[in-house]
């Protein structure tokens, strides 16, 4: 390591690292557009300068990312000259930029704005036409590019060659008519277009999906980790006003996804955004507390009063099968489990075959995101078509956690014999004939937890959302439904 | 001025000059089998090159040999090593290389085979301005007449050394001229500059060790290893050794490339090589070494032309392409039709030039048109120096901000009167119609 000083601070800072890393790493703040960790620096947008000084020589402006450190190297990153060619580079950049912050999808999360507003000046001083270029030129299904807002960073061509290592992005036209536009103006491909998104520093590249969805200052940002596949990725939830989940984006964990994620994963907001089912009604949508079946059906009924009917239903049958999801949480699957030895039964989770998504970057193709973490604690992985068997001959099944129902094929399930008793815990109720007890439970970004990746690394899940009223965590319904089975157990 | 002893230019005039033939007949190749033959060590000839204090006639004048030197000791690097013959003559009023090239490309050949033999580089590329259609085809030609005779190629006049030189004609861009863009285009890139360090020698083409040299430099060096350092510091002045080419054009009565020592004054190169400002006019300004230069007024024509003496008169020797204007020549459309050059060719990686050199050239084509504020000339001054010195990847935008700042220093008070008048009274109609010279049109 080498030692440098930064504004009056001595750090320590990795000598293979550019000198912007380093004050990053310190908690330092450097501006940066075309520097991105995660890129190969070009030192082209010039924002990062900071004034350095070696070995008695007169200071020097330099660009931070181009800059090796050196020990005994002393930086200052407020030096007023530093200051000064940042404010004029600001000056250029906006010269043509469209200043349509108030109908950016990037504004409150846009470096340009950030910067402008701390180091740029009060008002122009171009008088001269904005240049008038492409506001919405579609990239494909996900991304769209609007080149007045463009800096010309060269992040997302960089992305595309060194990251997905797949060139699409090119820049194309000279100096100040330069493009970002992709070869052959084909539509971009490949399972990473967000990421786009998210490291364009201004509001050029926006996800289709996204815009106009929401003000990014009005998101609350939660961690958690990616439910789509074993990978893991760390991500933030992020929530509108309380109510909706408007985006998944890549959070750094530098073991697992570093700043990417894949578009399977960003895009998975369906299962989170179900509406809920009707007032007093039991299908269609979320269902928010509990059914039991009576004489007319599926009804809704009291929490307790299901928990009395999973007790008769799973004390009274031989041998349930007990099925947890693959997206139970290590202490649900420790709840799960401690269930089902008092039935006394072995619990297994549902195991989808590979999506086949899966790539040589971050998705595993493996659509169960817990599979190490159940696995560990003895939860046996089944197939969906090896389950479907098993409950065909079974007196009485316990299903668990949120999709399981889908996952084992909600459709195939239709066809089980009505003999087949079901207490089933998921996110909906669906229309099964054996189906006698269903409780809504907590999607996994209303629920904290862990996951452990396909590497072995255990992973966070955190309240993201609030659970409808009436949907109590798993863990403390399993831990009551035990309760019950077990002073059953006791009373007969 | 007293009688210029030619070199670079001595053979040019001659009938085939650039067959091997007529190269050969007057003195052709002696230096590469001096050189060969000997043998001399490689490192003998970049000392020649070192103790003649040869600088650079690119434009920025850095001294040959200690480029030369940067360059790995071969023991300890086995990666290729190349040198590139920057020929993509662009600046405006530039013109030199292309005579060398046309009418003496063995000169050249030769020049690149001694150089090459002093890096011990194997491989020589020669970046041709794409427009030079003529010096790529002599050249080439030349390169096939030379590996006929055995000096280009394997073994070359039977010794151990081994050279192959190619060619690769530029496209048309300015930017390619600068090295490392020059570089990035050899590599079959887009030309866009890399940031410095690291330096060519130390990663170069394909990351390997390269020295960039300029066509009139490496034209140098044959005569250096023939008639030593001595002779050639006893040409030029003390900072600036050797002779150079001028190529001077605009408003004189014989505009052309002479061959010159260091040390002549420009109003001797104005009067007695072009004839004087033509039409019998007087003289307004005069870029001393190409349009990024600093633009210098009537008054400086005595400045002794060599490095150090431009200098201090606030400009820079560059390429020694002086470009003259007459009185009657209007600043404002010059600067104009300056800046729509750098706006046209900046390659668009920096910020500040990227958006700088299209800002200057709007201003400056405002001000032509009549449509000019006061504030302007300041303005004009703030953007230059948010655009340079050393702000960006390369020197481009300090190209465009370099004259731009001395025409505002030096021409203020013209500006200002087209500010005022709401017209530019010198400028030619066409320049002041609206449809007129979009960069990009």
């Amino acid at each position: 390591m080498t030692k440098i000083t930064v504004n009056g601070r001595e750090i320590e800072a990795d000598p293979k690292q550019p000198l912007i890393r380093a004050c990053h790493d310190a908690g330092i703040d450097v501006p940066m557009y075309c520097y991105h960790p995660g890129l190969t620096p070009v030192g082209s947008c010039r924002i990062c300068q900071v004034e350095v000084s070696q070995q008695n020589q007169p200071p020097r402006v330099v660009a931070a990312c181009k800059t090796s450190v050196a020990e005994g190297m002393t930086v200052q990153t407020d030096a007023p000259k530093a200051r000064e060619v940042r404010r004029e580079c600001l000056e250029f950049l906006l010269k043509n930029h469209p200043l349509d912050c108030p109908i950016c999808d990037k504004a409150g999360e846009c470096d340009l704005q950030d910067y402008s507003f701390n180091e740029g000046q009060g008002c122009g001083r171009s008088v001269e036409p904005r240049r008038k270029l492409h506001k919405r030129r579609s990239l494909g299904d996900v991304i769209v590019l609007d080149e007045e807002r463009c800096i010309l960073c060269s992040r997302c061509v960089r992305f595309c060659g060194e990251v997905t290592k797949k060139p699409q992005l090119t820049v194309s036209g000279l100096g100040a008519h330069s493009v970002i536009s992709t070869f052959g103006d084909r539509p971009l491909t490949g399972n990473y277009q967000g990421n786009l998104a998210d490291i364009c520093p201004v509001g050029a590249l926006t996800l289709k999906k996204f815009r106009f969805q929401a003000r990014v200052w009005n998101l609350a940002k939660t961690r958690s980790t990616c439910a789509e596949c074993s990978r893991g990725c760390a991500i933030t939830v992020e929530v509108l006003r309380g109510r909706q989940v408007k985006r998944f984006r890549p959070r750094y964990d530098p073991q697992v996804n570093q700043w990417w994620m894949c578009d399977t994963g960003r895009f998975a907001l369906g299962p989170v955004q179900q509406p809920l089912a009707a007032a007093g009604a039991v299908h269609g949508g979320r269902l928010a507390g509990a059914c039991v079946r009576g004489p007319g059906g599926l009804a809704r009924a009291t929490v307790d009063a299901a928990l009395g009917a999973a007790r008769e239903i799973l004390g009274n049958k031989p041998a349930p099968l007990v099925l947890g999801s693959p997206f139970l949480t290590v202490e649900e699957g420790r709840a799960l489990q401690a269930l089902a030895a008092a039935l006394p039964v072995a619990a297994g989770f549902v195991a989808p075959p590979p999506s086949g998504l899966a790539d040589d970057l971050l998705n595993t193709g493996d659509p169960c995101p817990n599979r190490r973490g159940l696995t560990e604690l003895g939860l046996r992985p089944v197939e969906p078509a090896a389950a479907r068997k098993a409950l065909a001959t079974a007196r009485a099944a316990l299903l668990v956690g949120e999709r399981v129902t889908t996952l084992l094929g909600a459709d195939e399930l239709a066809g089980l014999p009505a003999a087949v008793r079901l207490v089933v815990f998921d996110t909906q109720a669906h229309a099964l004939p054996g189906l006698d007890v269903c409780f809504g439970v907590p999607t996994h970004v209303e629920k904290s937890g862990h996951w452990v990746n396909v590497g072995g690394l255990r992973r966070p899940l955190e309240v993201a959302l609030a659970a409808p009223r009436g949907v109590a965590p798993l863990e403390t319904s399993l831990a009551r439904l035990a309760q019950l089975l077990s002073t059953a157990g006791a009373r007969s | 001025m007293k009688r210029v002893d030619r070199y670079l230019l001595a053979r040019v005039d001659l009938p085939d000059s650039h067959t091997l033939a007529v190269y050969r007949a007057h003195g052709g190749y002696q230096a590469l089998e001096q050189v060969l033959r000997k043998p001399w060590k490689p490192e003998q000839v970049t000392q020649v090159v070192k103790d003649s204090a040869l600088r650079g006639r690119g434009g920025a004048g850095f001294l040959t040999g200690l480029k030369w030197s940067f360059m790995p000791d071969p023991a300890k690097d086995p990666r290729p090593r190349y040198l590139a013959i920057n020929a993509d003559e662009s600046e405006p009023g530039t013109c030199k290389d292309r005579v060398l090239m046309e009418r003496d490309p063995h000169g050249l050949i030769e020049g690149c085979l001694v150089s090459a033999y002093a890096m011990r580089a194997s491989t020589v590329y020669i970046y041709v301005r794409g427009e030079y259609r003529v010096s790529y085809a002599r050249l080439q030609a030349a390169i096939d007449e030379a590996r006929e005779a055995g000096l280009v190629g394997r073994r070359i006049l039977g010794s151990d050394f081994s050279c192959e030189i190619w060619m690769h004609p530029g496209a048309g861009a300015y930017i390619c001229g600068e090295e490392t863009g020059l570089m990035e285009s050899l590599e079959g890139k887009r030309g866009h500059p890399r940031p410095k360090p690291p330096f060519p020698a130390a990663s170069g083409l394909w990351r390997s060790p390269t020295t960039v040299n300029n066509v009139e430099t490496i034209f140098n060096v044959p005569f250096l290893v023939l008639r030593g350092a001595d002779w050639f510091k006893a040409l030029g002045t003390k900072g600036s050794t050797g002779n150079f080419l001028c190529g001077i054009s605009g408003h004189v009565e014989r505009p052309g490339v002479y061959e010159l020592p260091f040390g002549v004054t420009a109003r001797e190169i104005l009067e007695q090589c072009a004839g004087g400002v033509w039409k019998g006019r007087r003289l307004k300004a005069f870029f001393p070494g190409g349009s990024s230069t600093g633009l210098l007024p009537a008054s400086s024509v005595d400045v002794v032309m060599d490095h150090d003496s431009v200098k201090a008169a606030g400009s820079m020797f560059g390429t020694a392409a002086m470009i003259v204007l007459d009185e009657t020549a209007s600043i404002a459309q010059l600067m104009e039709v300056t800046l729509r050059f750098y706006d046209h060719e900046s390659c668009g990686q920096c910020s500040q030039c990227r958006e700088g050199t299209e800002w200057l050239h709007q201003i400056f084509r405002r001000i032509v048109r009549g449509q000019g504020r006061m504030q302007d000339l300041d303005l004009l001054v703030s953007l230059a120096n948010g655009m340079a010195p050393a702000k960006t990847i390369c020197a481009l935008a300090d190209a465009a901000a370099i004259p731009t700042l001395s025409a505002v220093k030096h021409f203020r008070a013209e500006l200002e009167q087209c500010v005022r008048l709401g017209r530019d009274p010198l400028a030619t109609a066409t320049a002041q119609s609206p449809e007129h010279h979009e960069a990009h049109a």
